[in-house]
């Protein structure tokens, strides 16, 4: 009795209807479209960038098929409440990584199917800061966006009521705001995170913004502090395109093909791209004409797809006549920083994502390099701790075996500093190839010495606090985390692979959006700017209407924001929220 | 059943009185802590998984029988196992032989690595032909010491002996990859959360404790007792892997943020 | 002996402090045992109300306000608020606007006790996880608790007030009430006028055992959370379960209505205050402190939950002053 549930175990979800978590359920059938439909888009990945843009899409009326290489995930059946068995959920075939400081992906930051990354983010959602869009004007570093903060930040506005994000009321940094949902409660790291930047006097905001529900919302159910954030949220609290976008992009009429991987987009004789060629899940080969093509694959997935799609006329890959594809990848320094205390933490507990600073996120001319960083909450669980403390503390054998029996004495932080975008940090083909026999992705990828001088103060920082909250030995863990450029955006062609609108200066009908098209990063995570991109995007398409499947000029007109394609449960839940005043949008 | 102590015995000791630890059902902090007790709590896909984890140790398909031995030896140094009893044993091996037969990988490979399936026999191989090489004996034969300084030297980057496999992979890439995979078999297992006082699955029932490291109510408080490694044992020491080199930059693998 | 009191006392000569205590005493007690206190029960049930708004806001903010309905306690606890005030004041406000805001504010707890059970089925697991679920759901019984101000100010609106003569007043009279007008019935007007002449004893003696039994269960889960941490966490347990007994005896005998129940209420607000204390202490000792005093506020010992236990010790004591039911 006292190992059970009051009614018996809990049994597998059996009957039709498709499961997006503990309420959350997929009715009625998808609309499919045949070969022979010419779709007005198509929209290669269905993730943060991906997802976002074909419920708009679809919502405004526009006929898309949406490809992903992945399934669709059923999350009561698919997904598990356990770290090894979640394996599935990261985009697990081949890639190569090298150069002077090679990143890691899979697990680390690479979804695979319907959702993507969002499936797996931790979800921290903070903003970009206004300066993020002009560095090179402030600081001489990197590269300016082609849009300013202003541009984005109704739909910044917008995303965090859409997911929704919950944070505190006043969120003191960048432009400072607040979250119409209510801030989270502490777990042990948070309250570390809290108690070592106080002691010190640095400002740090609890309980948020992370996009997990605090508060049901419509058929939703409120965060549950499982800690298996990373593993896939089955609670259905954690937002993930899937659950947030997907089901109305679907009720809307957009086709989701999973389990298809893209091979290449085809390039018409009139310089217009056509449609894509695909493989389905048995491996056979197909095409989908339409009418426009946006790839929405991230950094890495997006170049190696214009590189397979090298045609005559574009025989270093497709929209890249500036050679910038793949070129400028950018990832986050995400040293992971460990304290062990006295006291038990059980940092297992609460979602990894509850609490940060971004104190240190601006440009210190105090400081010998540029731009900042930002410290934040994490929760690894025991397989993740045991290979952190494998390259932490070199534990192996008898010692590791001993410092995972402490798991539960330990907190994590996670830096999170801003690299800067580098020509030689790319993206290439390998000569191998995966099942499909399309070449993988090559990732090329090294520090330069502002990235090296800003990490190495940032880590002393991050590990300053963590001595702060009382921790008797402290340890860190050289990593990288988040992806995005390798298709930046730009005003100059000649430097860049997009427009400011995600069209790339060489092919009026193909799109990039998603992480790739940004210049540069900030040190804020990438998912909700990503997602503001998005719908950005999508305004852009839709106030251009059929002149995108049309007509090869190209205009800079967008409508105002549209709020009314946000999904509906969007509306009529949480709190107002502390704006600062309106800044005008430009055009 | 005392045996008379020697620096073969592959056990732990307790510091205070030299005598070895073990062989226990559950070592660790929390004794009496059973996540599989709370098995009726998580959701029938998880149970399914993590039973299946406990109840099906996968047979040897990708390794033959001398591989199997020998990889199944370096796992019992890097994750050592000697204060388990017999029936509380985790599987380190098969899942790693299970998961270069299905070919299943991280994602992603150094571009100065084989691929996974190639480099597992071929450190197989090397550290064999270096046992023999330095010692005059296999790795199966050597003690529980030299097999430890052996694969201490793969830790350190620099091998006890030279071979021509870690001319064409970097010894510190493929001791992480190794290490890796035995953490990630042996922290997959339910016994092991027992052991460090993990929760385990928590879906539909998680937690209603999240501060100061209180317990739920089916869990347990620590009870600490002091241990050290075998006296014959090389790995309890905490050093940067690759030595104090440049190799020290070496990027974590996991997702946290 | 009372009456001659009462009657005379105007013109009594000024007497030392002592004595001028003694006699006010003597006066609050009569005009309790008599239903003549209208005026200050009504400033109670406001105040109470503010407090348990002030809790209701921000626990609704941590269910970050996900649906419009979870507004309403927050605008009808400040409207009841103003009603006490209003009735304190003035017989017609106490008479008229304290028992609408009060009948309404009462029918909103129970809505939310509705809404509150079915979020902790709405929950993974629902109420097949019932322990789990019901210390991380929405607090069951705190719209229940909510519900005490409105009682007392429904309760207010029936009696009289403290200048109204000792006189009883006719049963037709109060047919004028709003609140035994609507219902029409004969039971009602009696026990209306029981209230009114302050015979209502036993009636606010169940009110102190549910009280009790309420904030008592709110006091043992949230407790439990905590892993009782601290051994003072265990007193409102004992108390509250004393509380209930107590009332059950005063509820049969008469005695123990003027005995254990006083002395069982008085612990229990004394076990309150000071459990107030230790709430403001946690929530300075959390991280960040009065850095974070906001935030910890919000997540930290609910600051007013002692006090709300407190409120039903002295629910119990105005029990023990009143008089039993004809």
């Amino acid at each position: 009795m006292k190992n059970s549930p009051l009614l018996g175990k809990f049994r597998k979800p059996d009957g039709e209807p498709h499961m997006l978590g503990a309420m959350q359920r997929l009715t009625g059938s998808m609309r499919k479209y045949s070969e022979q439909d010419e779709v007005d888009y198509v929209v290669v990945g269905v993730g943060a960038g991906g997802g976002v843009l074909t419920q708009r899409l679809s919502r405004a009326g526009f006929r898309v098929v949406a490809f992903d290489a992945g399934p669709f995930w059923d999350t009561e059946r698919d997904w598990v409440s356990d770290e090894s068995g979640s394996h599935k959920l990261y985009w697990t075939q081949k890639r190569v990584t090298g150069g002077t400081h090679p990143l890691a992906f899979g697990s680390n930051n690479s979804g695979q199917g319907v959702g993507g990354s969002t499936v797996h983010w931790a979800s921290f959602t903070p903003r970009l800061h206004p300066s993020d869009f002009q560095i090179h004007t402030l600081d001489g570093v990197g590269v300016d966006w082609p849009i300013s903060y202003s541009d984005l930040k109704p739909y910044y506005e917008l995303m965090e009521l859409e997911l929704p994000v919950s944070g505190p009321a006043y969120f003191p940094w960048g432009d400072p705001h607040g979250y119409a949902f209510g801030p989270h409660p502490m777990g042990g790291v948070g309250n570390a995170l809290i108690k070592g930047c106080t002691n010190l006097g640095i400002e740090v905001s609890a309980g948020g913004p992370v996009a997990i529900l605090e508060g049901s919302r419509a058929d939703r159910p409120h965060c549950i502090y499982r800690g298996f954030c990373i593993q896939g949220c089955k609670v259905g609290a954690k937002a993930s395109t899937l659950i947030t976008h997907v089901p109305d992009a679907i009720r809307s009429g957009a086709e989701i093909r999973a389990n298809c991987m893209v091979a290449r987009v085809n390039l018409g004789r009139d310089g217009r791209v056509r449609g894509v060629t695909y493989f389905d899940e048995e491996g056979r080969e197909h095409t989908q004409k339409a009418r426009a093509v946006v790839i929405s694959g991230y950094s890495i997935e997006t170049p190696r797809l214009l590189l397979n799609s090298a045609c005559p006329g574009f025989e270093n890959g497709l929209a890249n006549s500036s050679d910038c594809v793949g070129r400028y990848l950018m990832a986050q320094a995400g040293n992971v920083v460990l304290g062990r205390f006295g006291e038990p933490v059980r940092m297992y507990k609460a979602p990894p994502a509850h609490a940060l600073t971004e104190a240190f996120y601006e440009t210190d001319p105090k400081r010998d390099f540029a731009r900042g960083f930002a410290v934040q909450t994490v929760g690894p669980l025991p397989i993740a701790f045991a290979k952190q403390m494998m390259v932490a503390k070199g534990a192996w054998g008898w010692g590791l075996r001993r410092v995972m029996m402490d798991y539960n004495h330990w907190a994590g932080f996670g830096f999170l500093g801003e690299i800067l975008p580098h020509a030689e940090n790319r993206v290439q083909l390998a000569d191998e190839t995966d099942g499909f026999g399309l070449p993988v992705a090559k990732v090329t990828f090294g520090l330069g010495d502002n990235d090296k001088k800003l990490t190495d103060f940032g880590v002393k920082k991050t590990m300053e606090i963590m001595s702060a909250a009382g921790a008797e030995e402290v340890v860190q863990e050289q990593r990288y985390a988040h992806l995005v450029g390798a298709a930046r955006m730009g005003k100059d062609p000649r430097t860049s692979v997009v427009d400011q609108f995600g069209r790339t200066h060489d092919i009026p009908n193909l799109f990039i959006c998603d992480g790739s098209i940004m210049p540069t990063q900030g040190s804020a995570n990438p998912g909700l700017t990503i997602m503001a991109l998005a719908a950005r995007i999508a305004d852009y398409l839709i106030t251009q209407g059929a002149d995108i499947f049309t007509s090869n000029e190209r205009s800079d007109r967008i409508s105002a924001i549209r709020r009314e394609l946000a999904p509906p449960d969007t509306w009529g839940h949480g709190m107002p929220r502390i704006e600062a005043p309106v800044q005008p949008v430009s055009s | 059943m005392e045996a008379q102590r020697t620096d073969d015995d592959p056990r732990p000791i307790d510091p205070n009185t030299g005598k070895p630890i073990g062989p226990l059902a559950q070592p660790g902090y929390y004794q009496g802590y059973r996540t599989l007790d709370q098995r009726k709590f998580w959701d029938a896909k998880t149970r399914e998984v993590v039973l299946e984890r406990v109840h099906k140790v996968p047979q040897f398909r990708y390794f033959d029988d001398r591989q199997a031995a020998l990889l199944t030896a370096i796992c019992e140094r890097v994750l050592p196992q000697a204060d388990r009893d017999a029936d509380h044993k985790i599987p380190i091996a098969p899942q790693i032989d299970k998961r270069l037969y299905e070919d299943r990988h991280d994602g992603y490979r150094y571009e100065e690595m084989p691929p996974d399936r190639e480099a597992f026999p071929m450190a197989l191989r090397a550290i064999d032909d270096m046992a023999q090489a330095h010692y005059g004996r296999g790795f199966l034969e050597l003690r529980m010491s030299e097999q430890d300084e052996l694969l201490r030297s793969l830790h350190d980057g620099k091998p006890i002996a030279g071979h021509d496999v870690w001319e064409r992979m970097p010894p510190h890439r493929f001791w992480l990859l190794l290490v890796q995979d035995c953490a990630e078999a042996y922290y997959a297992h339910p016994w092991a959360w027992d052991e460090i006082g993990f929760g385990g699955p928590a879906y539909p029932r998680a937690y209603m404790r999240l501060e100061r490291g209180e317990p739920e109510p089916w869990e347990k408080e620590e009870k600490r007792y002091e241990w050290a490694p075998p006296p014959g044992s090389q790995s309890g020491r905490y050093e940067p892997v690759g030595g104090q080199s440049e190799h020290h930059a070496t990027p974590g693998q996991g997702g946290t943020h | 002996m009372t009456r001659d009191l009462l009657e005379t006392g105007e013109s009594l000569p000024p007497a030392d402090d002592a004595a001028t205590l003694k006699r006010d005493a003597e006066m609050a007690d009569l005009h309790i045992r008599e239903g003549r206190f209208q005026r200050w029960l009504a400033l109670a049930a406001g105040l109470s109300s503010v407090l348990s708004g002030l809790e209701v806001s921000y626990e609704h903010y941590k269910g970050s306000y996900s649906r419009p309905v979870m507004y309403t306690p927050v605008i009808l606890s400040g409207t009841l608020a103003l009603a006490g005030v209003a009735g304190f004041f003035s017989r017609r406000s106490a008479n008229t606007l304290l028992p609408a805001v009060s009948a309404i504010t009462l029918a909103d707890s129970v809505i939310g006790f509705y809404f509150h059970v079915q979020g902790i089925r709405r929950k993974p697991g629902g109420w097949r996880l019932p322990v789990v679920n019901i210390v991380m759901g929405p607090p069951i019984f705190a719209p229940l608790l909510f519900g005490t101000s409105a009682y007392l100010g429904l309760v207010a609106s029936f009696l009289r007030r403290g200048d109204d003569g000792g006189d009883v007043v006719p049963r037709s009279a109060s047919k004028a009430h709003w609140a035994a007008s609507l219902s029409g019935m004969h039971e009602t007007i009696d026990a209306g006028q029981d209230l009114r002449e302050g015979r209502f004893q036993q009636h606010m003696v169940a009110a102190t055992i549910l009280a009790s039994f309420l904030s008592g269960f709110e006091a043992a889960y949230s407790h439990y959370k905590n892993n009782f941490r601290y051994g003072v966490q265990w007193t409102p347990l004992i108390v509250s379960p004393m509380l209930m007994a107590a009332g059950v005896a005063a509820l049969k005998s008469k005695r123990a209505a003027h005995t254990v129940l006083p002395a069982v209420s008085a612990l229990a607000m004394l076990n309150g205050s000071i459990g107030f204390g230790y709430h403001v202490r946690g929530i300075f000792r959390r991280p960040g402190g009065s850095k974070k005093l906001l935030y910890n506020i919000i997540y930290g010992p609910p600051v007013f939950a002692p006090l709300l236990f407190a409120a039903s010790g002295f629910l119990g004591v105005l029990a023990s002053l009143l008089r039993r039911e004809e």
